[in-house]
């Protein structure tokens, strides 16, 4: 009898043992925003669909915003709840907890440890109430072997051997952009004036620095213009839309720099804004005529800031188009700037070989229209492609 | 024979061409030529009509009058082909 009590007592204490834990498994809502296309957004849905079958308590809510514009809606509203300021997709919340972006070994691991926690302890479910009614879940099986999207950007370099043909593509990228973006005459006019004033002193130490000034205030103007496009494009560069316009405007500017490149046959300077240029030029006496080397250095900055400002109309298209393509591969904010840099070096490099040029043999040159003919013929085929891609295919411009 | 050059210090194009026209003045010294910054000499510039494109080369016969005009980058063999082919005129 003693044995049976005994025997009954322990499974009533295992039973009331068990029964916390089994009431410890809490739903858990995950909300995942994603876009179809978009490479991290697959990897991550590939992951949650490895993983979600072990946790019947989980659901999955997703929302594309790609080519749905009452999710992207949706997810402003839920970015700005949270605090979370999701400038791209992935977007996933788990509770109270968001996740923007997806890498393998970081966010999976953060990503299973959430939803661990909200099996075992409460999470608020912040955004229940505003997605409430929206799309529901579609949790399938969605197995890709892990290796998979690397192995096939695997390429075979004789001598080097094998490389990550992705992890090349936004470095060459940025390098051929800004290089077709130099030869862009543009801005040029305004060096070569300079240039030409330069070289009339004697004194070799100002000549040096007044034309390196405006170089550099000229890049650097640059380089605020482009990180406050991309910043402007990380906001808003998700939507559809966003992506679709700046495709059409690649398409429409590469189609106009071809059509441009194979007319002007004989090469040739345009002569345009005969009035704007003669009193840049005005200006441009004035500052480096002044005996005040402050002056004439701060002038010189300033004037540079307002030809590049003014000159970005003309070469605003390749700028764009590039922030854009930066803003699909979700890079780190050091990336970013560092792939902007590397843009404007090979942007200002052909004025940099032409001053430096000047300023050694003080003789004035001046590289061939037929260069700025050939890279503006390349560089309206590589809008026109990169037009496509934007509107058609944007996951092939995702290099992660 | 007179052969009048129109440029412009901001123009690549006739940045290029300056050093070709140095070389054929100094292989011809009978070729008689004069040289106008757009933006400096807007007499010849109007009555020469240079509009849309620089450099321009004018060639002008004994008694003054164009017979030839040329638009953008020339190569040195062409210019020098039609300097001897016209020399008489």
């Amino acid at each position: 009898m003693k044995k049976l009590l005994a025997s009954f007592l322990s499974i009533l204490a295992l039973v009331f043992l068990a029964v916390p834990s089994v009431h410890a498994q809490n739903n858990v809502n995950l909300y995942l925003f994603w876009g179809d296309g978009c490479p991290h957004c697959a990897e991550e849905k590939a992951y949650l669909s490895q993983i979600l079958p072990n946790y019947s308590n989980a659901k999955l809510n997703k929302f594309e915003i790609y080519f749905n514009q009452d999710n992207v809606r949706l997810m402003q509203e839920v970015s700005t709840k949270m605090d979370a300021n999701a400038s791209g997709v992935p977007f996933l919340i788990i509770g109270d907890q968001t996740f923007i972006g997806f890498s393998k070994g970081n966010t999976d691991n953060e990503i299973k440890n959430r939803i661990e926690y909200c099996t075992n302890n409460v999470c608020p479910d912040s955004v229940a109430s505003i997605v409430k009614g929206e799309e529901v879940s579609e949790n399938k099986d969605q197995k890709t072997s892990p290796d998979s999207s690397e192995s096939k950007n695997m390429v075979n370099i004789p001598i080097i051997g094998k490389v990550n043909a992705a992890s090349y593509s936004i470095p060459i990228i940025t390098i051929v952009l800004g290089t077709i973006d130099g030869f862009n005459p543009c801005a040029m006019w305004t060096l070569l004036f300079l240039i030409s004033l330069l070289l009339r002193f004697k004194d070799r130490k100002k000549m040096w620095l007044l034309g390196g000034v405006f170089i550099f205030a000229s890049a650097f103007c640059y380089f605020l213009f482009m990180a406050a496009w991309l910043n402007l494009i990380l906001f808003i560069g998700f939507v559809f839309w966003v992506r679709l316009s700046i495709g059409a405007v690649a398409l429409i500017g590469g189609s106009y720099s071809v059509k441009k490149g194979i007319a002007n046959k004989d090469g040739g300077c345009e002569v345009t804004g005969t009035e704007k240029r003669q009193a840049t030029f005005n200006r441009l006496r004035g500052i480096v005529n002044k005996n005040n080397l402050v002056i004439a250095i701060l002038g010189i900055a300033a004037l540079a800031f307002a030809v590049n400002l003014v000159e970005l109309i003309c070469s605003a298209g390749l700028p764009a188009i590039f922030t854009q393509v930066l803003a699909l591969n979700h890079l780190a904010t050091w990336q970013y700037l560092g792939y902007i840099v590397l843009y404007i070096f090979f942007f200002m490099l052909d004025d940099i070989i032409i001053f430096v040029i000047a300023m050694t043999t003080l003789k004035m040159t001046g590289i061939s229209t037929k260069y700025s003919r050939y890279s503006g013929i390349i560089g309206g085929i590589l809008m026109i492609i990169i037009g496509l891609l934007l509107i058609f295919k944007p996951q092939l411009l995702m290099f992660g | 024979m007179k052969v009048l050059k129109f440029g412009a210090v901001w123009c690549p194009g006739c940045l290029i061409m300056r050093p070709r026209w140095e070389e054929i003045e100094k292989e011809y010294p009978w070729l008689e030529t004069e040289y106008f910054e757009f933006d400096e000499s807007k007499d010849a510039v109007n009555t020469y009509n240079i509009m849309d494109k620089l450099p321009v080369f004018i060639f002008l016969d004994k008694k003054g009058k164009e017979f030839l005009r040329l638009e953008g980058e020339i190569s040195k063999n062409k210019l020098t082909e039609l300097i001897t082919s016209n020399k008489d005129k």
